[in-house]
């Protein structure tokens, strides 16, 4: 399309299409989309047609669909409204359109802020309080809580506490929600700053979507300006503050109820779990404080019974004088007693030559099987198995 | 005078036109998809615990003297690398030689609840760290932490230095309170004790929710606009929706140790500080006096670049090394520059001290 020659009002606005055309390609393109969606495994709303509102309450496995669709929805209806202000307010101020085209209803910033303030957990608070209402009269809940008597007193005053609750919830989320409608206002502004900048031959938008990505852009700055307020700071915390609150509430009416019908309740297994993983902690800390004592008595009784091995391999190879010195030095206990029988059952035998011959080792028997320099490798070989190998190092 | 609005109404038409026949088209290419896998590197099972596992990537033959344990982060998936052949940390890494452990950290229930960070670091991370030293008959291996994973491997080597040879750390936060970080400023009027109390885990939901309204347009909308175009062309929508896969199929996270991360390392930023304790033990970044890579992502809108540079400042080595990657907190694993930038710089300054 050639470049008109007066740029007074947005060449878009002076389109050369017809309206009726315009109107019934629109007809035809919603009637379309319509018909796709009805295929589409989307949660349905009242009376059974596509909802494209978030859905807290969908299908797990719908929920990633529902959102994906309705921000689908949402840029289609707005590239209607685009072509449809194209040929419906010629001679338009272009800031007067962009407030249009962005600032209805329609517009995409609304269905991606959609539900901001309840991820999942608005379906859960209306649920509860449905039930609430049906529990106590309606001017109980807004009235206020009042002083309660007799033998269903605390209940009443802990319905009274989760209906204070709620409304300080709604009046948190409401804060929440008029900081993210200023952000949508800024954001309106930096659009308008940024398509400023475009006002000029060769860098002019022309396309809806290099629009829609600039409203993106505009809209993301201005949400982070606030986002980063202390004034969002602190009413993001108390919206969820709130919102936990009401839910804390919540789970103490679920955990009476649990009481009453004989159920297991939620307090209950946590403190099971609770219980269990300390003892766990504990079990383990046990298991590794012995390890390490044990580990330090293995060491050292490997340690004394090498040393032992080698004084008798040592004293195989000496005389009978140095290995009576060898069964001396030797702990009592496990070889000095089997020596001293070894002894005398080899001087029993022979009493000339044990003086000489006989080892001071575990036992004659065993000094005999095999030549003393056979027996200190064997040694050397069974306490190098039960030793750990040395670390390579780096 | 110009306006800045040139759009052809015939072209806008067109748009419509062309926008609902990408739109018609591709649901039907969409419903033909089944769910797309990870990389699936070859890897085998080395050691495992509760919901844990630690994982060795095999089918290369390492010619790195020391391992590497890759410590990912307790939210999402630790998929995110080796997430597809050509987009894969973990692969590139194998390529550039290293010998890959990884530890999965499972989908916490119930039952883990009561699990604190001293049960992570001082519990799960050490038994891995331990297991991979016995598997190679070493007294200390290499350490890479990514984001969260980060922050548990610096407490670790600070913990345990005797068991920590060089410590690389990926898009961390230090420094939790930088004047950028919009997770940190949300969260720091939340009464998390009420918020843990009240939940008991965190549910993965909510926690993906909480991170699509730090761009919400963008991530809520936009991407699913951009989505039309692609789903004309198989390969790029499998792509798409992998991703979409390892964002949404998320573990939930255990109360406690939620409870103390959002408590001591965003509300209090006792790391920096020197006053965090894990196990009773206090946590000096000062003795962390291992050779330290820390990378961190320019465009990162969870862990803001200057929340990882801090590290530079508080930490003890006199080896420390920064590179500062040109992209987000998940293109620094997914990004076709991320492929040819970040595993050989890895592997490079590791070669250096192996």
């Amino acid at each position: 399309m050639a470049p008109p020659a007066d740029f007074s009002t947005p060449d878009f606005l002076k389109a050369g299409i017809d309206a009726d055309f315009l109107r019934d390609f629109q007809a035809l393109a919603q009637q379309s989309w319509d018909a796709w969606l009805r295929q589409q495994p989307v949660s349905t709303g009242v009376g059974g047609s596509p909802s494209f509102a978030a859905a807290p309450n969908a299908a797990a496995g719908n929920e990633v669909l529902d959102r994906t669709l309705a921000g689908l929805k949402s840029y289609f209806e707005w590239m209607q409204g685009v072509t449809a202000g194209a040929a419906g307010v010629p001679g338009a101020d272009w800031q007067q359109q962009v407030q249009q085209l962005f600032g209805g209803a329609q517009q995409p910033f609304a269905q991606a802020f959609q539900h901001i303030d309840g991820a999942g957990m608005e379906g859960f608070a209306g649920k509860w309080h449905s039930w609430l209402q049906g529990m106590q009269p309606a001017e109980a809940m807004a009235s206020g809580p009042t002083p309660a008597f007799g033998q269903d007193r605390e209940q009443q005053m802990q319905r009274q506490a989760l209906a204070a609750a709620m409304l300080e919830s709604m009046q948190a989320s409401a804060r929440y929600q008029a900081l993210i409608q200023r952000a949508n206002t800024q954001g309106m502004q930096k659009l308008q700053d940024k398509l400023a900048e475009h006002a000029e031959p060769g860098r002019q938008i022309e396309s809806l979507k290099a629009l829609y990505d600039l409203w993106v852009d505009a809209a993301e700055e201005a949400y982070a300006e606030i986002a980063l307020t202390d004034e969002f700071r602190e009413a993001y915390g108390a919206m969820a503050n709130c919102q936990m609150r009401v839910r804390s509430l919540q789970q103490q009416q679920t955990e009476q109820l649990c009481q009453q019908w004989g159920l297991p309740t939620r307090r209950e297994m946590d403190t099971l779990g609770e219980r269990l993983q300390q003892v766990r902690r504990e079990a383990r800390a046990s298991r590794a404080s012995a390890a390490v004592d044990h580990s330090k008595e293995i060491a050292d009784l490997r340690r004394e019974m090498a040393e032992l091995r080698r004084q008798l391999a040592g004293a195989e190879a000496k005389p009978v004088s140095t290995s009576r010195t060898a069964t001396k030095k030797a702990p009592a206990k496990a070889v000095g007693k089997t020596s001293r029988l070894a002894v005398k059952k080899a001087a029993a035998a022979k009493p000339e030559a044990s003086k000489k011959t006989t080892p001071a080792g575990r036992s004659a028997a065993t000094a005999t099987r095999k030549p003393a320099g056979k027996r200190a490798a064997a040694a050397r070989k069974s306490s190098a198995a039960r030793t750990p190998a040395p670390r390579k190092r780096k | 005078m110009y306006t800045p609005l040139r759009i052809d109404p015939t072209r806008a038409l067109a748009d419509i036109n062309t926008f609902q026949r990408k739109l018609a088209a591709g649901m039907g290419h969409l419903r033909n998809m089944r769910e797309p896998d990870y990389a699936n590197t070859p890897r085998e099972l080395v050691y495992s615990e509760d919901k844990l596992k630690v994982w060795h990537f095999t089918g290369t033959t390492p010619t790195a003297k020391t391992p590497l344990l890759i410590v990912y982060a307790l939210v999402n998936t630790v998929w995110m690398t080796d997430l597809q052949a050509d987009r894969s940390m973990v692969r590139n890494l194998l390529e550039q030689g290293e010998d890959v452990y990884l530890i999965d950290w499972g989908y916490p229930d119930g039952a883990d609840r009561w699990l604190t960070l001293d049960d992570y670091i001082n519990g799960y991370l050490d038994r891995c760290v331990d297991a991979v030293r016995q598997r190679h008959d070493l007294d200390a291996i290499n350490l890479l932490g990514i984001c969260q994973g980060g922050a548990f491997s610096l407490c670790y080597a600070a913990l345990h230095r005797d068991k920590v040879k060089n410590l690389i750390t990926m898009v961390t936060p230090v420094d939790f309170q930088t004047p950028d970080n919009m997770l940190s400023h949300w969260c720091r009027d939340l009464d998390v004790d009420l918020f843990v109390d009240t939940m008991g885990n965190i549910p993965a939901g909510l926690m993906n929710y909480v991170y699509l309204t730090l761009k919400p347009v963008r991530l809520n909308q936009q991407k699913y606009i951009g989505m039309v175009d692609i789903l004309d062309d198989p390969v790029e929508l499998e792509n798409f929706l992998r991703m979409e896969r390892w964002i949404f199929d998320s573990p939930d996270q255990a109360g406690e140790a939620f409870r103390q991360f959002i408590k001591d390392f965003y509300q209090g930023n006792k790391l920096i500080k020197g006053t965090l304790e894990i196990g009773g033990q206090r946590v000096d970044l000062g003795k962390v006096t291992q050779p330290v890579l820390n990378i961190f992502a320019e465009q990162d809108h969870l862990v803001p670049p200057d929340a990882s540079r801090a590290l530079g400042e508080h930490v003890g080595s006199n080896d420390y090394t920064q590179l500062a990657f040109k992209g987000g907190h998940i293109g620094i694993y997914v990004s076709g520059r991320a492929q040819r930038e970040v595993p050989p710089a890895i592997s490079a300054w590791l070669r250096n001290r192996d």
